[in-house]
This record gives C-alpha cells, structure tokens and sequence, in this order.
C-alpha cells in the first residue's frame, strides 16, 4: 500500500514538472508550427546559467534566478530572430525548421558540456528532510516544486485565455494568415511566444535541478517529455498539455512497479508512438489538418 | 596508414547509410530519425548470431536485413495517419524506443556491456581480415546502394515518389497507393542500413548501444541534409566531410572530451549553416524545404 502511495507522490511530482515542460513546448508548437528541439538546449543552458550565477559567482538566488530565466528568454528570441524567422520568411517547411533545430540543439547542449564539463552539478548545497503527506515521504524542494509547477500553469492558461497577447497567440496558433489580416502583427507574437515558453523552461530547469541534479544531458529528456506530454494531451490546448504531463509522470512511475527503472523512457516513447498511431491530435487536441491544397 | 584506412572503411559505412537515407528524406521527402536503429538492428544481429551464437555471415547479415525490413514496415504503417513534422517525431520515438530497447534487454544485447568478439566474416571462402578487405566489402555495398537508389528514383517508381514530395494529394489523385510506395522506399533504406550495421559490427568486432544512438540518426541525417539530398553524389560528399573533418581535430592535441564537444558543435553549426544559407546541401540541386 505504502509502496502505492509512495510511487503516486513521486507520479505527481514528475507530472507536475511535465506539465509544465508540456504547456512550454506546446505553446511554442502551436504558434510557430514546428517542433523546436532547441528548447532542450536552452533549458540545460538556464540550468546551468543558474548554476554559474549562484555556485560559482555566490549571487543571491532570486538575482541568479532572474538571470538565468533572462538568459533563456534572450536564446529563445534569438533562435527565433536569427534562425527560424528568416527561414520561414524563405518558404521552409516544419521539417527543415526541425533539422534547423536540431543543429542548434547539438550546438547549445555541446557548448555548455565544453564551458562546464560532463560531471554531475549540484545547485542546492546539503541534504534536506523529508515530510510525510499521507504516508509518502516527500522533501520540501518536491512540494515547492509541485507548487510552483502548477501555479504557473495556471498562470499561463489564464494569460492565454484573458490577455490580450494571450488572444493574439491563439489567433495565430488558428490561423496565420486570418491573423495577419486581422492586423495582428503575427512576427511578433512569435518572438514574444518563445521569449515565454523559454522563460517557462527556465523555471522547469531550476526547478529539477534543484530537486536532483544537473548534467549537460538534462535538456534532451526534458525536451523528450515536454514533447510526449504535449503531444499526448493534444498541442495547443493547455489543459490537454497538463493532463498529458501528469498522465506521463504517473504512467512512468507506476510503471516502476513492475520494470526495472531503466525502463521509464521507454514507457514514455510507446505511449507517445500509441497515442501518434491511434489519435495523433491528442486527448484534447482538434483533428489535424493533414493537407491542405 | 592504418589510420588512413580506418577513415575510409568509416567513410563508406556512412555513405552507405546517407545514401540509403536519401531515397526517404531526398526523393520522397520523408525527415526520419529512425535510420540508426536499422543500422543497429543490422549490427546487433551478426553480433547476437556470429558472435555469440557462432552462425555463418549469411545468416547474420540476411537476419539483420529481414528484422529491418519489417520493423520499417511497421513503422512507415504508423505514417500512414501523419505528416511532415509529425512523421520525424514518431520516427524519432521509435529511435529512442529502439536504443533503450538495445540498452536494458540485457539478457539478449547485454545491454550497455555490448557484445565483444565478432569474428570476421567468411564470404564465398574469403576470410576478410585486412581494413582493405573492409575497403572492398563497403565499396560493392555502396555501389549496390547508389545502383538501386538511382533505379527506384528515375523512371515511373522515382516519378511517383518525386510527386509525393511534392504533394502527396496530387499523387493519390492520379490513383497511385502512396503508402505502399513510402513503405517500398523505407524497406529498401532499412535493408541498406542493416547491411551496413552488419559491415560495421564484424569490422570494429565490438557493438555497444551507444553507437546507434538518437544521436548517430541526427548525424546520418546531417549528412544527408549537408551534402545535398536527392542529388547523385551528394550524400556520399556529405559523409566524407562529417565522417572526415572532425578527425583533423584529433591531432589539434586536444583532451578527448573537449574534442568530442567540438566535433557536435561543428555538426550541429554546420548543420544550422546549410539549412540557413545552402538548403540544396554542398553538392545539391534540389533545395530541400519541406
């Protein structure tokens, strides 16, 4: 029973941060239309922004916070503005923006294992304890991070839904060209889209690293499940995006039960393979559109 | 010279895997990331029936190609409902599916320990033992490769995959089963890979997961995209290049991890580059825009 308990705890704490890599990456898919791998490259790169500001440099932790979510804004601005943008402005397709960011995936994961080695970093210092909810044992960082995760979830679908840039977004995610001729200045809700859902994969990078540690690695698997929660739960819709993210983290570690740890990656990818062979648009996602002529 | 030698043989294992790639991403427009997976199934069979098991080259080798052929099957049913970018990441999940699987089966792949000690192959009673032996060996697949990729690319079979490049609707329009064309050209790559996995585990001797990796199909697909896709010589220009280049680093006397960060950074820059400035690759004509 304990063991039952124990592994829906640590579901929950995993499918919070799922979630939130999910509603990034899929707010990103919906607006721009591609699959933007660099996102795992700026999330290492935040992680380890924080870990350079707040380790090596001794900044307060709200400081190298702040910095370490602006740096992952600025990457994603510029990826958009240097990259994307003018290969869309040239009539590339999703699949060429995908090898395009690809390449910048393997450039950013590479540069930060070259500045800061393969080893593993800590960015926290000392053991915490741990409290028991409901015959679980779970540390403080686990509950901060389930807190901060859903809030922010919460967040950006309220933004989503009530602002103005919020409607904007869903406009362009709808439609480009209707946007366009509706007078919403469709490049820049593009720019400020990956200024946000970087900023969210920054929160998600310090967040996870607080709570383990932190390799150069980190940013593929959260690329990964930001990418099968997204797509599980149907990209451009928020909430598909967060049930899809907790459905994840729950379906990995009560799949622990029964196989080895090594195993959850894989679980991860046959739900995705499942889900993209028997609904490709989602649980909550629209019917895609196939062709368009 | 050895050295010399060993570049080469990697050379044309690589361009026999580009080559392969290109009828799917070049001619019919299809981005995948699973081709590291055909090539590994292809090591791991001659490794798991030559090496462990000690049956003839034949058999691993025509083991590998089946085991391929069928899981590319399999996988291009799955594309049957996707499109373009939803098409890369199932093939992208099946790779990673495909190297955890080649990671924690251990009682059959032996997981990350890999299998040592593939002996060389016997073909028509020729022991091959020399890296010129190796030499020969890759040169007749590859020149098999390119024969057939140049047949399923011209006449009417290359007419049709051609126009399912360019629009697919147009192509079922004219009545013709766009899936059974998709899943020829991805059978007829996945064979080539296997063949080449196997090439690869009796050459190096020793497989281990971490040579068919997600990240050995970005670079396949790498040097597909830079070298040019759908052009003749393109995709064999495009291995000597990323095979060749980054091996100039090694004499720069830099520490092996800092060598290896370097090489990824000037694939992946490189990469970036042609997309941005060159999409019909170094030696292309067709710009590749999907």
């Amino acid at each position: 029973m304990s063991i039952g308990v124990q592994l829906v705890a640590n579901g929950i704490v995993a499918g919070s941060a799922y979630s939130l890599l999910g509603i990034s990456f899929g707010l990103i898919y919906s607006t721009a239309r591609f699959f933007h791998f660099a996102y795992g490259g700026i999330y290492t790169a935040a992680a380890y922004a924080a870990y350079l500001t707040f380790v090596v440099l001794h900044l307060p932790f709200g400081l190298s916070l702040a910095l370490a979510v602006t740096c992952a804004a600025c990457l994603g601005v510029l990826c958009q503005t240097m990259v994307y943008q003018p290969l869309r402005r040239r009539g590339s397709g999703p699949a060429s923006l995908l090898v395009a960011s690809l390449g910048l995936f393997v450039v950013m994961q590479s540069v930060v294992s070259l500045g800061f080695g393969d080893a593993t970093r800590v960015l926290r210092s000392g053991g915490l304890g741990s409290v028991a909810v409901f015959g679980a044992l779970i540390t403080p960082i686990q509950i901060a991070v389930i807190v901060t995760n859903l809030v922010m979830c919460a967040v950006v679908w309220l933004a989503v839904q009530f602002t103005r840039i919020g409607r904007a977004t869903r406009a362009v995610a709808d439609d480009v060209e209707l946007s366009r001729i509706a007078g919403v200045n469709v490049e820049r809700v593009i720019v400020i889209v990956f200024a946000v859902g970087s900023a969210l994969a920054a929160v998600a990078a310090i967040l996870a690293s607080l709570d383990t540690d932190m390799r150069p690695t980190m940013g593929f698997e959260a690329l990964l499940m930001g990418v099968v929660a997204a797509v599980i739960g149907g990209t451009g819709s928020i909430p598909g995006a967060f049930v899809g993210g907790m459905f994840l983290g729950l379906a990995q570690q009560i799949g622990v039960w029964r196989l080895p740890t090594a195993w959850q990656d894989a679980i991860a990818f046959c739900l995705l393979i499942l889900c993209l062979i028997f609904r490709p648009q989602g649980v909550f996602g629209l019917p895609l559109r196939r062709t368009r002529i | 010279m050895d050295y010399v030698l060993h570049i080469l043989v990697m050379m044309l294992i690589y361009s026999i895997l580009s080559v392969s790639l290109d009828l799917a991403v070049g001619h019919t427009g299809l981005v995948s990331l699973a081709h590291a997976s055909f090539y590994g199934v292809g090591a791991y069979a001659s490794a798991i029936l030559c090496g462990l098991m000690g049956f003839s080259f034949w058999v691993g080798i025509s083991a590998g190609i089946v085991v391929a052929a069928l899981m590319s099957v399999g996988l291009s049913i799955m594309s049957l409902r996707l499109s373009e970018d939803y098409f890369a990441i199932g093939t992208f999940s099946f790779g990673l599916v495909v190297s955890s699987v080649l990671t924690n089966w251990l009682s059959v792949t032996r997981g990350p320990f890999g299998i040592p000690g593939v002996p060389p192959p016997i073909i028509f009673g020729w022991t091959v033992r020399s890296q010129v032996g190796y030499l020969v060996a890759g040169a007749t697949v590859l020149a098999m490769a390119v024969i057939v990729v140049r047949h399923f690319s011209s006449h009417q079979f290359g007419r049709v995959i051609h126009c399912i490049r360019e629009d697919e609707v147009l192509a079922q329009s004219f009545g013709k089963n766009t899936l059974s064309f998709k899943v020829t050209v991805f059978a007829l790559g996945a064979c080539f890979a296997a063949v080449a996995g196997s090439l690869y585990a009796h050459y190096i001797s020793f497989v281990d997961p971490t040579s068919f990796s997600i990240n050995e199909s970005i670079l396949i697909l790498s040097i597909v995209i830079v070298g040019g896709p759908a052009s003749r010589f393109g995709p064999i220009i495009g291995a000597i290049l990323l095979v060749g280049v980054p091996e100039v680093l090694r004499f720069a006397g830099l520490p092996f991890s800092v060598a290896a960060d370097l090489r990824q950074i000037l694939y992946g820059g490189v990469l970036v580059g042609i997309v941005l400035f060159r999409p019909q690759g170094i030696a292309g004509n067709y710009e590749f825009r999907r």
